[in-house]
């Protein structure tokens, strides 16, 4: 990666928002597999999208390509789809439970 | 970033921007599909209080045959003029792609019918499940047929979208919510893993275009590039949660579970056939300079969904997770075909996903029946003396199960067989050996379900005697009829078989009664049951329009 | 062998900030368990006598869902709007027939209720109207259960109990002062 990106215009170059998209992305999947709230589960999963915008973004940038930049609206929109989604599925579940908790959810085992 | 595109923006102002050619012959079954979920819920919102279930399934099966007819047309035009890239290079039209579209469009139909009946028995009323059934099937459509991974992802995401809502439909059952959430927790996991390895690829190889990456790979020697690498590898994680491929599969039990019955055929059907389609489309195509790479990864994902597939299912005492299971193992038969990456492979894969499609909606049909009001009689001693009973159903639902088995004289038998063929051919015989055991293993768990149909009605307290005798023992015969709730968080099958035992079976009173098999559903059940024999015995045609498809990918 | 490395490294990265994040949270966090009182929804000082009104109305998630919807929609537009001249007569058609697909979204919604603000339609087709013998009725049901408020001559034409099998979404039906309020 190193080798074959090239360096950006600006100070600080591709490769730090690379690395930094990648710990987002690390921390939002970590944070999925270990939190137990659902709510925030929502964020985790946000979180990794937006590391993956970030990456489109700095790619584009260092490719010069305006395509990268367009995915990130396709992205954005389909996260805000999901999460209104999942939204509407954790209010369609708590109406009949009292907390947001995942460790609730035994109903089926195996 | 607003300020990124304002510049980029203000920089072409005033050039003349090159605006794309769309083809709408290429996208029409997709655009009637998607048309006519909107057309219904137009209707449903204007006309509320006169528009009922059977009006909604009515519009839903117009629009599925009439997408049928389209893509038929569309079959017929590919043959003629030949496969081409339109619409700015984001759509293939070619003979997979209308493959795949004719596929769901099936599905779409069959679904319709059986949610017909379905959502009259549970009183779930609204058009709403017919609206998400035919959007996520246009998501399944559109996979099929793009050429871009992020039109790939915007299928995918239509598709599971969709799904999510529909797996929370059955408001009155808590499992169907649970199940909605762990759907969406790891379908939304495995986007934003699908996503980021698609920004991966475009940063490796900069573009996002299936030919134009494939391109890049073919001009640039690229062989051990760590970013794309790890990009294809987060795509194959993407896809193997979609198909439910071991180890990414913990979902799909519960998740099958707990849906409403016809959601869970719909889901089992076009989740795999558009996934399988873009797998097929991105890594055969696309990346097959780098199959070297790829091939050992889905040689192993093979192996294990076959094993764990079958072996898991074995222990399963509710039916519907018995089917996930066994999903499981098919998807490890259909991965046998992209392991191979071949023409052979790939021709395979397409005949074996049509013959799925028909069988797991038609089983999932007859288990929607039997399920009864509430749809709660999963558990296989609801199908005792079945063929008592209902001996037409019954049979029906024995030819679907062997068919799944890959019995000889059904569309199963011919689609595990190519498919081992085409493993063979690429001198894969440790996978071809190790399917074929599973195959084996599998069918044990089909023919206990036929021979509970079979059975007479016992009491209450012989569970065991169904399974201790020649088929699997194990851990179901220990069972006692102590009817104490047991509470545990089993990790394996074998204890949440046991505590789902100890919930107690349904008294033979209910079990005796003879379930209701709504007009659309016998239709629904009657085209499976026929399309799976009629082209078991005479699989030319099928295998043909299999093989003619591979040949006409772009 | 190399080009693996900077992935390798990203990994452990990742790996490490988060394990740094934990490890910082236990060493530098106060070593107190949360109390009830901590948890407590308003955390005020005082111990509440009644149980605090924990579940907001649905509706209000509601409409936080399609101010979201409505809201990334302009994610599309804007660039429409900026590029719109060079665009000509294609990018209008396109973009009416997305605005189509949003608008039908929206006839949905109001067909549903979802931006009807107010005490929910079917509290108010709930309500019997109130006569003397309804209110015998109900003080000798007592209070708390629902059923004091049944109309004793069971569902009228008016369709005094609602067909809908979603339980009424504002309120709690089991509290006795929803439906008083709905009226």
């Amino acid at each position: 990666m190193i080798g074959a990106a090239s360096a950006l215009n600006g100070n600080i170059s591709g490769e730090w928002y690379l690395a930094l998209a990648a710990v987002l992305f690390a921390i939002g999947a970590f944070g999925l597999l270990i939190r137990r709230n659902v709510l925030v589960m929502f964020m985790c999963v946000e979180l990794m999208l937006n590391a993956a915008n970030l990456t489109f973004v700095t790619f584009a940038n260092m490719l010069h390509d305006i395509g990268g930049q367009v995915l990130v609206f396709f992205v954005l929109v389909v996260a805000a789809a999901e999460v209104v989604v999942g939204l509407g599925i954790v209010v369609a579940i708590f109406r009949r439970r009292a907390n947001a908790t995942a460790d609730d959810f035994h109903l089926m085992k195996g | 970033m607003s300020t990124l595109l304002f510049a980029a923006a203000s920089g072409a102002y005033g050039a003349k921007i090159h605006t794309p050619h769309i083809d709408y012959l290429s996208i029409l079954p997709i655009l009637i599909m998607m048309g006519g979920a909107v057309l219904l819920v137009t209707a449903s919102s204007l006309f509320r209080q006169v528009m009922g279930v059977g009006s909604a399934t009515f519009i839903t099966v117009g629009t599925a045959i009439a997408t049928l007819v389209a893509a038929l047309f569309q079959w017929d035009h590919v043959v003629t003029h030949g496969a081409k890239v339109t619409i700015a290079g984001s759509i293939a039209y070619d003979g997979f792609s209308v493959f795949i579209q004719i596929v769901v469009a099936i599905a779409m139909l069959l679904t319709a019918l059986i949610a017909d009946g379905y959502l009259k028995r549970e009183g779930i009323d609204g058009p709403e499940f017919h609206v998400l059934a035919m959007l996520s099937a246009s998501g399944a459509m559109l996979m099929g047929s793009a050429n871009d991974l992020i039109v790939i992802f915007l299928g995918l995401e239509i598709l599971s979208i969709a799904l999510y809502v529909l797996a929370a439909f059955n408001h009155k059952r808590a499992e169907s919510g649970e199940a909605a959430l762990k759907y969406f927790v790891l379908g939304a996991f495995s986007s934003a893993v699908f996503v980021y390895g698609i920004a991966l690829v475009y940063g490796a190889t900069g573009s996002s275009n299936l030919p134009q990456i494939a391109d890049y790979l073919s001009k640039n020697v690229v062989a051990s590039n760590g970013v794309l690498l790890a990009g294809l590898a987060l795509l194959l994680v993407g896809f193997g949660f979609k198909i439910a491929a071991v180890p990414f599969h913990m979902w799909s039990p519960d998740v099958y579970q707990g849906s409403p019955s016809p959601v869970t055929g719909l889901m089992a059907a076009i989740a795999k056939a558009g996934a399988f389609a873009a797998l097929l489309r991105v890594f055969v195509s696309s990346f097959g300079t780098l199959r070297a790479d790829w091939q050992p990864i889905v040689w192993g994902i093979a192996i294990l969904s076959l094993v764990v597939g079958a072996f898991a299912a074995l222990v399963q005492k509710d039916i519907k997770r018995m089917m996930a299971y066994s999903s499981i193992n098919h998807a490890g038969f259909i991965l046998l075909g992209v392991q191979a990456a071949t023409v052979r492979g790939v021709s395979a894969s397409l005949y074996y996903l049509f013959a799925y499609m028909f069988m797991v909606i038609g089983t999932f049909a007859v288990i929607t029946v039997v399920a009864r009001d509430g749809d709660s009689g999963h558990q296989l001693t609801d199908y005792r003396g079945l063929g008592k009973r209902q001996p037409l159903l019954a049979l029906a639902f024995a030819v679907l199960l062997l068919a799944q088995a890959g019995a000889p004289f059904t569309t199963g038998f011919l689609a595990k067989f190519t498919v081992v063929a085409a493993a063979v051919d690429i001198h894969s015989y440790a996978l071809a050996v190790i399917a074929m055991a599973s195959a084996a293993v599998a069918a044990f768990f089909y023919l206990r379900v036929v021979v509970a149909m079979y059975s007479p009605v016992g009491a209450v307290g012989d569970l065991s005697d169904l399974d201790a005798g020649e088929l699997d023992a194990g851990p179901i015969s220990v069972a006692s009829p102590a009817n104490a709730p047991v509470s545990v968080h089993g990790q394996n099958d074998a204890v949440a078989s046991l505590s789902v035992l100890t919930e107690g079976p349904p008294t033979s009173a209910v079990a005796d009664r003879m379930v209701r098999v709504p007009g659309l559903t016998t239709v629904a059940i009657g085209l499976s049951v026929g399309f799976t024999i009629v082209f078991g015995i005479i699989p030319g045609p099928i295998v043909d329009f299999a093989h003619q498809a591979t040949l006409l990918f772009t | 062998m190399d080009d693996y490395l900077p992935i390798l490294i990203l990994i452990i990265l990742g790996f490490l900030f988060a394990a740094l994040s934990f490890v910082g949270s236990a060493m530098l966090a106060p070593k107190k368990r949360p109390t009830a009182a901590k948890i407590a929804p308003y955390e005020c000082g005082i111990v509440p006598t009644i149980e605090p009104p924990t579940r907001f109305p649905v509706r209000f998630y509601l409409v936080a869902m399609i101010f979201i919807i409505f809201d990334i929609e302009i994610v599309f537009l804007y660039p429409f709007a900026v590029i719109f001249r060079q665009l000509r007569s294609f990018g209008l058609v396109e973009v009416l027939v997305f605005a189509a697909v949003v608008f039908v979204s929206f006839l949905f919604l109001v067909s549903n209720g979802a931006l009807t603000w107010g005490p929910a339609k079917q509290l108010v087709r709930a309500m019997p109207s109130r006569t003397s013998e309804s209110t015998i009725a109900r003080i000798t049901a007592g209070p708390g259960g629902p059923g004091g408020y049944r109309d004793p001559s069971g569902p009228g034409p008016g369709g005094t109990r609602t067909t809908d099998p979603v339980p009424p979404i504002t309120g709690d039906p089991a509290a006795p002062a929803g439906p008083v309020r709905a009226a």
